[in-house]
């Protein structure tokens, strides 16, 4: 289990790797030039561009700009967003990424999980009561509803719940994103003298920070929910048809029982890893949810850094495509041991997934 | 009278010649069976019809195009008119009055044209012609991209299967490498820093503007479900009896892999490249929505989807004076459409070409 681990750990290294240098190379592939960052490149002189090229270290060939990342990259530096860059009595300043991508990942990982176990809240009930009555009709119907759930786009979903939900009818906030910690009286003060109109008021706090994820977390749920059922629901006739499943109800156990206490919890372990394991859609899933929510994820800071007028970002871009690599890597690998933990049938060459939507199909 | 005689008396030119039907007439005859297989082929049809010829057809009869501006189909208040109107044919409002409570009546001699799903944004552009020629283009993406994977995907597959060994390791590596992309966020990267040079190719004008290279990315980076596909597919085959007689009587690899294990390769292809492009449909809304896929004023799903939301950089503050509804739903519904009879049109095709299924 060690020794497979570490393998796994050593590809994923691998992988990283290689992911970074295809960044670098496309990123050097671009006609755009990074100097735009601090000067203006119609007026500026040739040696004021060559110093913005010396201050952002692009005037070194690539191979050094990369090995000089690497290095600071492992010495757990990822560079400071060159939007941000100011050169100050011969220091190099701005907004360090690592800070950046931190803050976006709990704002990604928030919405993930919320809407993760949102989505299993609904399942998991749904999805049992479908498997105890099959063709009835909530499973026909549940059956029907995946079907159109997997051709609904998650950017359709999403932008109509904002309008008519958010917008039109103002059930919930239909945008913005507000931090768990409450604001400070010298935010919203400044808020209230300098804020142009149109910024909404800094906000802050456990039930505000629900209350604002709310619809994107039912735009994350809505797009999976209907699989996740399907999932369930297999899962629950597989084990309801297990040996120890009749020893229960011969001992005399009520249904409720037996699925509670029997079923249940054998039907939902290797579900739940499932998610880990649908980590890399859920990211891409994430990123529309952050964009058309305005919420300050993973996502969001990737497009903002490749959408900005000047250039494109690159240490923000690096950034964001190792973590977000990094944790789908992990995650997955975490699911895999998870489910080999739990299930001894299952080899680690033949991935956990495929053999449940094997039985699902 | 004996049996010989009651075979010489009936002639074989009288009797049908039977013959077994081929692996795609059995499909066929499945297919044909499937209702909502059939159901859902008719709207593909028509949507192919609506966006292929359909769409400059649709123009001439209304007698505009796609990214001609008719600001009579804004209001002062500069909200969008809704379907059904008919709207002066000028690109430009009479008098210049900015306090003017309703536009001024266009010079004389101006002509009406219909907007059937009413203006696209403040511009004014016709709605529904723009949902026909921007299906034209997520179409045209999205089957060129599945096509340029299922290519590849044959290829290295067929080599990974067949030959084994390195090729399969370096090949079933790299497919695993590609699968753990967050291909999403590296589709973003990729399209929003190329916006020279290849995207101004159209192939002599079979294209749109920035489809070619929409098709290429997508396709570079969904290959390996095919190719996994059909390695496992030929891998299975390989030791066959039939392919070792073909081999013993010393036919090529090139020759066994096209006429002997192709064959069986393809009706499962065919199936999940009709999945393909429902996807690559999604990929190329979402791209293009997220600001890295086919520009303005060229129109695509995900443009129309993205029109009355805004962009990245600036999203329309929401103003129930000037906002339309019709302006997010009727492109949604276009991409449900269209995606879902291809989702369930591939499913009917894949049991329909599975060997094993009854019919």
């Amino acid at each position: 289990m060690l020794g497979y681990t570490l393998r796994r750990l050593a590809v994923a290294v691998v992988l990283l790797w290689i992911l970074s240098v295809i960044t670098f190379v496309i990123y050097l592939k671009v006609p755009a030039d990074p100097a735009g960052f601090i000067v203006d490149l119609q007026h500026a002189s040739p040696a004021q561009i060559a110093h913005a090229h010396h201050i952002l270290g692009t005037d070194r060939p690539a191979v050094v700009q990369y090995e000089k990342y690497v290095v600071r990259l492992l010495h757990g530096d990822l560079g400071v967003s060159w939007p941000t860059v100011v050169f100050f009595n011969g220091h190099v300043q701005g907004a360090a990424v690592g800070h950046m991508v931190w803050s976006a990942s709990l704002v990604t990982g928030a919405l993930v999980f919320g809407g993760f176990v949102l989505l299993l809240l609904v399942a998991v009930p749904l999805g049992t009561f479908a498997a105890t009555r099959p063709r009835s009709l909530v499973d026909r119907l549940s059956l029907g509803v995946s079907v159109a759930a997997i051709s609904t786009h998650p950017l359709v979903v999403g932008l109509l719940l904002q309008l008519f939900v958010g917008n039109r009818w103002k059930l919930l906030p239909a945008s913005g994103y507000c931090t768990m910690r409450q604001p400070s009286a010298a935010a919203i003060a400044a808020w209230k003298r300098f804020a142009p109109t149109g910024v909404p008021e800094p906000c802050g706090g456990a039930g505000e920070w629900a209350w604002h994820l709310l619809l994107p977390w039912l735009t994350f749920a809505l797009f999976f929910v209907a699989l996740y059922m399907r999932i369930v629901r297999a899962r629950m006739l597989e084990v309801l048809e297990e040996p120890w499943v009749r020893t229960a109800r011969a001992k005399g156990a009520s249904e409720l029982h037996v699925i509670r206490a029997h079923a249940l919890r054998n039907a939902i372990a290797p579900v739940v890893t499932m998610t880990a394991m649908d980590a890399g859609m859920a990211i891409g899933i994430a990123m529309y949810i952050e964009t058309v929510f305005g919420l300050p994820g993973l996502g969001r800071t990737m497009i903002r850094a490749l959408a900005g007028l000047q250039g494109y970002d690159l240490p923000v871009i690096l950034a964001v495509t190792l973590v977000a690599a990094a944790a789908i890597i992990v995650l997955n690998l975490v699911a895999d041991l998870v489910l080999i933990a739990i299930d001894p049938t299952v080899t680690r060459r033949g991935r956990g997934r495929q053999r449940l939507l094997g039985r699902a199909a | 009278m004996g049996l010989a005689e009651t075979l010489e008396a009936r002639p074989s030119e009288g009797l049908r010649e039977l013959r077994p039907r081929g692996q795609w007439a059995l499909a066929w005859r499945r297919l044909k069976r499937d209702r909502v297989a059939v159901g859902c082929g008719v709207v593909l049809l028509a949507v192919v019809f609506a966006v292929g010829p359909g769409a400059p057809l649709y123009g001439k009869i209304v007698g505009h195009g796609p990214n001609e501006f008719f600001p009579y189909a804004v209001s002062v208040g500069l909200r969008p008119a809704g379907p059904f109107t008919v709207t002066w044919a000028t690109p430009e409002v009479a008098g210049d009055n900015p306090f003017a409570l309703t536009h001024p009546a266009p010079p004389k001699g101006t002509g009406k044209t219909l907007l059937l799903l009413g203006a696209d944004s403040q511009l004014g552009r016709d709605e529904f012609l723009r949902i026909l020629y921007g299906g034209r283009v997520s179409l045209e993406v999205a089957a060129g991209a599945a096509l340029v994977a299922i290519v590849i995907g044959i290829v290295l597959g067929a080599v990974a299967g067949y030959f084994g060994g390195w090729a399969d390791a370096v090949i079933s590596r790299f497919t695993d490498l590609v699968m753990a992309f967050p291909l999403l966020l590296f589709l973003v990267m990729i399209g929003s820093l190329f916006t020279h040079g290849i995207t101004d190719w159209t192939v002599h004008g079979l294209l749109n503007q920035g489809a070619l290279q929409l098709i290429l990315i997508i396709g570079a980076f969904t290959w390996f479900y095919p190719a996994r596909i059909v390695r496992a597919q030929i891998q299975s085959l390989r030791h066959r009896e039939f392919v070792e007689a073909a081999q013993m009587v010393g036919a090529r690899d090139a020759r066994i892999m096209r006429t002997h294990l192709l064959p069986h390769v393809l009706p499962p292809l065919l199936a999940y490249g009709t999945l393909l492009v429902a996807t690559n449909i999604m990929i190329e809304v979402g791209v293009t929505f997220l600001g890295a896929g086919i520009k303005l004023p060229t129109a695509s799903w995900g443009s129309l989807l993205a029109q009355t939301w805004g962009s990245i950089l600036s999203p329309n503050p929401y103003n129930p004076a000037t906002t339309q509804p019709w302006l997010t739903l009727c492109p949604s519904i276009a991409i449900f459409v269209t995606v879902f009879a291809l989702n369930q049109f591939g499913e009917g095709l894949r049991e329909a070409t599975d060997p094993r299924s009854v019919g």
